[in-house]
């Protein structure tokens, strides 16, 4: 089934109007029969005939005029980009199945194909050096076994998540909480880049140059849900945004998986309470994949087993590495603390500090060197 | 009547010689100073008044005029007050033939006060070395008596005014007469504060070893709390002892600018200058209606510590460019432009983010990346090129602290970072480079050959740091420093990879792709 160029410049218009939910609006087009009939009522006839609220109705036509359609299929194809529509083939099942199915869905990059296996991977902004750690390994993991890594671009874990992808050179999609023509937050633009450049995509269902709103993140955070065979909290505090993405999957009946945390820690406390609640446990990427229904669709290879794994770098690191490696323990060393506890000189710090972080096993930050692995 | 009286005026940190003449004629009572006279020349006026008679001569009730020259030159200081002074008494008669012609052989300068005591004036000893007036004697204030020492010129102190009268009638014997040499300069400055206070913070005071021994500039990024202060505090004392030529300059420069005490001779330690961060571009380079010296060159063969590096206002730490490049400022004023030596070695000390938390294990940093990168981009690029070393500073965990080794003792770092020095000296020998951090492009590629196996490591430096290609140079010269610390001839591949250790500030602080 395919529409007509007007009514897909209709349905743009339709979709600005960001003060009802998806399918408040899907349920306006059925009443009048077309985004393009909506347009041609004025705000009496919406308020007899769709049951609106006076203000709403005006408020309605006024944001429906604001964009420019034609403008904004311009921009997105300047960008490289696309402005899908339910009725377009290239428009994913599962949004399309969501009842809150965006109207309007723009895309930049690919999208992921049928037979790839999508987990959104979310979490708080305000990571700590255990949920880099569990992020990375995990999404590189995932990336590794073909899967496609479904997140926000945030701060903190979402980025994590992108960036373990795209390191890999594997594909990525991220649900952004703006428009497509602007980068939030901005110091994401590279990553934003390097998504597009190894097959991910970039994709909202706001108007192209929409800034970021607070409303617009929890809104978003249902599309990752939907795309997602399953969702992976990694940290996230008692009300955070990834708590919601999980309800919102639980809701959409897509499994929650949570990464265990230390008590005492905030940003575990929401993973750890949905554990509580029944969600499963992940430990390695193994226990996420377990999880995928209908596994035999998507051809994951399964990786090795972390802890194999983990024997296996170990194994490569020389005898001075492996004890820097021990001593950082699940905490955070600096080249000091080296050259105190350890009693290396400080040139051997540098040297085995350098080759940690060159073989992408460390990250610093203010001097202070966490593992980015497990 | 005519006299004529010889003094000194300041340009920059050099003197020149200035001719007083006085002219006495009949007319209304007047005393005019011309030729180019600053507000304190003018001043001298009253002063001198009161000084002549309140010394029991007669002030002469006619019309005075005095000339400074060369007229064209600004003229500033107090040191005018006893030149003019000696000037009138010659003119106006109430000198003796005798004692005429003994004042045509001597320089003076000196302040008045109003009951005709000689006061001590700014920048005696560099007038006095760059005059070095080989046939007259120098008539200066016991207080500059030091300087004078040091100048080793022969010079006469008299008390007040009317001493010196009495001296040049011969009334006072010819003993006052003083000469004395420079004793040579110090085997070795004492370590007041020593690295060993400071416990743990191994790698910044490596990092400090290597600025030392190359004359790197440093950044020290930390906690509050960390020791960047103490440290900073302590480096001027593992830098190697300062040479007599040095120990000059320096002199002559706090004698500008009236800091050398009483009791020294030669300043012998280097100079450690800390400017808070409120400090006004002025006061930091120099200058003003009568140029001084700003803390860039009291800082000169010594220690520039800017604390808070990035509360600085920008355009304050803009003009240190000058003096990082080229060891001088010059200050260049509608009527007359002077150049101040200004080679000194730069540390400066700052915050990771605006909270001051990032990096700290036990409280979490507030602050968002954007505010991070925003705080740091406070210090420019140009800036931060100028900076070969940047050392993260973190807390010292309790253990570390509480152990009972010390840690190594500023003489023993010392020992280590003259012989790099010596190294350094035979190798740049005629060449006007100094140490490894000044070296020339040319030189680079002659003394910093690349190791086998170093474009790997560079390599893997650019692409996971973000190294710039531009700030591959720093890494080659303080490479250098390192090897000659060591005292290897080539730069190894270990030394490559130290210098990587104190890469440059990261701006970005996302994670890397």
């Amino acid at each position: 089934m395919s529409i007509s160029t007007q009514e897909r410049l209709a349905r743009i218009r339709v979709n600005a109007f960001l003060y009802f939910r998806a399918d408040w609006l899907t349920r306006l087009i059925d009443i009048f029969g077309s985004a393009e009939e909506i347009l041609k009522q004025n705000a009496d006839t919406l308020v007899r005939e769709a049951q609106m609220n006076p203000a709403t109705a005006a408020h309605f036509l006024k944001d429906a005029f604001s964009v420019n359609p034609k403008e904004e299929l311009e921009k997105t194809e300047k960008y490289g980009g696309r402005i899908l529509v339910p009725e377009d083939a290239e428009y994913p099942q599962s949004l399309r199945q969501l009842k809150e199915a965006p109207i309007a869905l723009y895309v930049l990059g690919s999208l992921p194909k049928e037979n790839q296996a999508c987990i959104g991977m979310v979490g708080t902004r305000k990571i700590t050096p255990y949920g880099r750690r569990a992020a990375n390994t995990l999404a590189e993991g995932l990336a590794q076994a073909g899967a496609v890594i479904v997140s926000g671009l945030a701060r903190g874990i979402d980025s994590v998540c992108h960036a373990a992808a795209v390191r890999q050179q594997k594909p990525t999609v991220a649900f952004i909480g703006t428009g497509i023509g602007r980068c939030y937050p901005a110091e994401n633009r590279d990553l934003a880049r390097a998504i597009l450049k190894h097959g991910g995509a970039i994709v909202s269902e706001l108007p192209f140059n929409k800034p970021p709103h607070a409303f617009h993140f929890p809104r978003r955070n249902r599309l990752i849900a939907a795309l997602s065979e399953i969702v992976v909290v990694v940290e996230g505090e008692e009300k955070s945004g990834a708590l919601i993405t999980a309800k919102l999957a639980l809701e959409q009946g897509k499994d929650v998986l949570a990464v265990p945390g230390p008590i005492d820690s905030p940003q575990s406390r929401g993973p750890n309470r949905l554990i509580q609640d029944g969600a499963g446990v992940v430990t390695c990427v193994k226990d996420i994949i377990d999880y995928i229904p209908e596994p035999e669709l998507f051809k994951l290879q399964t990786p090795p087993d972390a802890k194999t794994q983990a024997d296996e770098r170990e194994k490569k690191l020389t005898d001075v590495q492996k004890r820097v490696w021990q001593h950082i323990g699940s905490g955070q060393v600096t080249a000091d603390q080296l050259v105190e506890e350890l009693g290396l000189s400080v040139p051997q710090a540098a040297a085995v500090l350098f080759e940690l972080e060159v073989k992408g096993l460390l990250t610093s930050e203010a001097g202070l060197y966490g593992k980015s692995k497990f | 009547m005519l006299a004529s009286v010889r003094t000194c005026a300041l340009k920059g940190i050099d003197g020149f010689e200035v001719t007083v003449e006085v002219d006495i004629s009949s007319g209304m009572p007047t005393l005019s100073v011309v030729g180019l006279p600053d507000a304190e020349v003018k001043e001298s006026k009253d002063r001198v008044v009161a000084a002549i008679r309140n010394s029991g001569f007669d002030f002469p009730l006619k019309r005075i005029t005095v000339n400074l020259s060369p007229a064209e030159l600004r003229k500033s200081g107090t040191q005018f007050d006893l030149p003019i002074a000696a000037g009138i008494l010659a003119a106006s008669g109430a000198l003796s033939e005798q004692a005429v012609k003994k004042l045509e052989n001597l320089l003076l300068l000196g302040e008045l006060a109003l009951d005709g005591t000689l006061r001590p004036c700014a920048g005696v000893l560099p007038m006095l070395i760059s005059t070095k007036p080989k046939d007259y004697t120098a008539v200066i204030a016991p207080d500059n008596l030091l300087e004078g020492r040091t100048a080793s010129v022969p010079f006469i102190t008299p008390r007040t005014l009317r001493d010196l009268a009495d001296w040049l009638e011969g009334k006072k014997a010819d003993e006052a007469v003083q000469i004395t040499y420079i004793p040579p300069a110090q085997e070795e400055a004492p370590v007041l504060l020593d690295f060993s206070d400071v416990k743990g913070q191994t790698v910044a005071k490596r990092a400090l070893e290597i600025a030392a021994a190359g004359g790197h500039n440093v950044l020290m990024i930390g906690l509050p709390g960390t020791g960047k202060s103490m440290l900073a505090k302590r480096f001027p004392y593992i830098l190697p002892p300062l040479s007599e030529e040095e120990a000059l300059e320096i002199t002559k420069i706090y004698s500008v600018c009236n800091l050398v005490g009483k009791t020294v001779h030669l300043l012998t330690q280097r100079p450690f200058r800390d400017p808070h961060h409120t400090v006004s571009d002025v006061a930091l380079i120099g200058g003003g209606t009568n140029p001084k010296p700003g803390e860039v060159s009291l800082a000169h063969n010594g220690v520039l510590f800017l604390d808070e590096f990035a509360e600085f206002s920008r355009a304050t730490l803009e003009v240190l460019r000058q003096p990082l490049e080229n060891g001088q400022v010059t200050i260049s004023r509608a009527k007359e432009t002077v150049t101040y030596p200004a080679r000194f070695t730069l540390l400066a000390a700052m915050n990771p983010c605006p909270c001051g938390h990032l990096g700290d294990p036990h409280k979490p940093c507030t602050c968002t990346p954007v505010q991070i990168s925003r705080y740091r981009s406070k210090i420019s690029g140009p800036l931060l090129d100028r900076i070969d070393l940047t050392v993260n500073l973190n807390p010292v965990a309790y253990g570390d602290w509480n152990k009972n080794s010390e840690g190594e003792s500023s003489s023993q770092i010392r020992a280590r970072v003259i012989a790099a020095r010596k190294r350094q000296e035979i190798r740049f020998q005629g060449s006007g480079t100094t140490a490894n951090a000044f070296m020339t492009q040319k030189q680079i590629k002659e003394f910093c050959p690349l190791p086998q196996g170093a474009d790997a490591i560079l390599e893997a430096a650019m692409r996971k740091f973000g190294l710039s290609a531009r700030s591959l140079d720093k890494v080659l010269k303080t490479a250098r420093t390192i090897a000659d610390l060591e005292g290897k001839e080539q730069i190894e591949n270990v030394h490559l990879i130290e210098v990587l250790q104190y890469r440059p500030l990261d701006r970005k602080g996302v994670p890397d792709l």
